[in-house]
């Protein structure tokens, strides 16, 4: 992505995980389910079923939709 | 014993006004049949129409009436949801303003829909809405593209602007609506698709009457630097102090990010409210019409019965004069 490969070029010491190819949102989501990883028993359910993640998703081109591409269940991507 | 042989004879003459006209005649004798189960003979068209017509329309009002329920009950829980993410994007109006009449080159329109159907107008709302909405930024060396999020406006939109659709999201619906979800598709979003701006079509949720559609927009970035040159509200970015070893557009990246996933998932949840307070009201009048049907259907049968009965009588009686007379 342009902005990324901006940010790694002209900013000082871009941050790891924006050098790894991850956006800020996908960093936040895996320290979010660290920190859901930390509870207690009863609560850590509660909070996994916050955390289920369901959809299909397909690109097109030109017109057609090629084959969709279930994400399911990762909440982490 | 005389009675039966009136009967019989009344019969016998009902017979032939039979054919020539079996409407009214023929419907109301088969519906006293069951009634008063005795044999009557040729009859054709019947009440059994009608109250065949009965049955179904009363099991759909049930079916409606309990669909209104189950929206109305899944509506409080969402709602309170809504209002509460409502606090995710307003700092970030605040700080980068919302600003729909931004003049970029390169348009993505998010439209928002529902997979399910039985909700009202709301989807056909939103799929007009991302239609201006395309027609308006679109123009020379301007490149404007959807991204549609549900079944419903998949259909709509697939059938003439097939060639400008970028993206297609459907099977949102399976799990309620959650944080995580939704920033798993931005993500997906902002890795996918090129943009200078984002455009967020979806249903505000005003009242469980009142549904409002609303476009929300998301700069890039870039975008966001150069307006910040160019003053005004985001000029007065640079009085603000980043602390860290991070520039400010860094910082901005990140915001951006993050504002987009945050105005996505407010956008959800909105729209998953106004669905369902737009199936509760579709439901509610689907019931209400279908128990006016009913009460025209139940006053047309009874019309025909009586009339039915009374022929018969007529007959009966007619033909028992002709006896005696």
């Amino acid at each position: 992505m342009a902005s990324a490969a901006a940010g790694a070029v002209a900013g000082a010491a871009a941050p790891f995980w924006r050098a790894a190819g991850m956006t800020y949102i996908t960093y936040s989501n895996i320290c979010a389910s660290l920190l859901r990883s930390c509870l207690k028993e009863p609560y850590k359910a509660d909070a996994a079923s916050r955390e289920k993640v369901h959809f299909a998703i397909s690109k097109w081109a030109q017109g057609k939709p090629e084959k969709p591409v279930i994400r399911s269940d990762t909440p982490e991507e | 014993m005389a009675m039966a042989a009136l009967r019989r004879e009344g019969r016998r003459l009902l017979l032939s006004p039979i054919t020539p006209n079996p409407s009214s005649a023929a419907r109301s004798a088969m519906s006293i049949s069951p009634e008063q189960s005795a044999p009557i003979g040729l009859r054709s068209i019947s009440t059994q129409v009608v109250r065949n017509r009965m049955k179904s329309v009363k099991n759909i009002q049930k079916i409606t009436k309990a669909m209104k329920m189950v929206a109305a009950s899944k509506l409080r829980a969402v709602q309170v949801r809504t209002e509460n993410s409502r606090g995710l994007w307003q700092p970030f109006t605040a700080l980068l303003g919302d600003t729909p009449s931004v003049d970029v080159k390169k348009n993505v329109i998010v439209t928002i829909t529902s997979d399910k159907g039985l909700c009202g107008g709301i989807n056909s709302t939103s799929v007009k809405v991302s239609k201006s909405l395309f027609k308006v930024t679109s123009g020379p060396e301007k490149e404007t593209k959807y991204v549609i999020l549900g079944e419903k406006g998949k259909v709509q939109l697939i059938r003439d602007s097939k060639g400008s659709i970028e993206m297609t999201v459907t099977e949102l619906q399976k799990n309620p609506v959650n944080y995580t979800q939704i920033s798993v598709l931005a993500d997906d979003i902002l890795k996918n698709v090129e943009f200078d701006a984002l455009r967020i079509v979806f249903n505000k949720f005003h009242s469980v009457v009142a549904f409002i559609p609303t476009v929300s927009t998301v700069l890039s970035p870039e975008v966001v630097e150069r307006e910040s040159e160019a003053g005004g509200k985001l000029g007065d970015l640079d009085s603000y102090e980043i602390e860290g070893g991070e520039t400010k557009s860094e910082v901005l990246q990140n915001l951006a990010e993050f504002q987009f996933s945050c105005v996505l998932y407010n956008a959800a949840l909105e729209n998953a409210c106004s669905e369902l307070g737009a199936r509760m009201s579709a439901m509610d009048s689907s019931s209400r019409n279908a128990g006016e049907m009913l009460d025209r259907l139940t006053l047309s049968y009874n019309r025909t019965r009586q009339a039915s009965i009374t022929t018969e009588l007529i007959e009966i009686i007619s033909g028992a004069s002709a006896l005696t007379g």
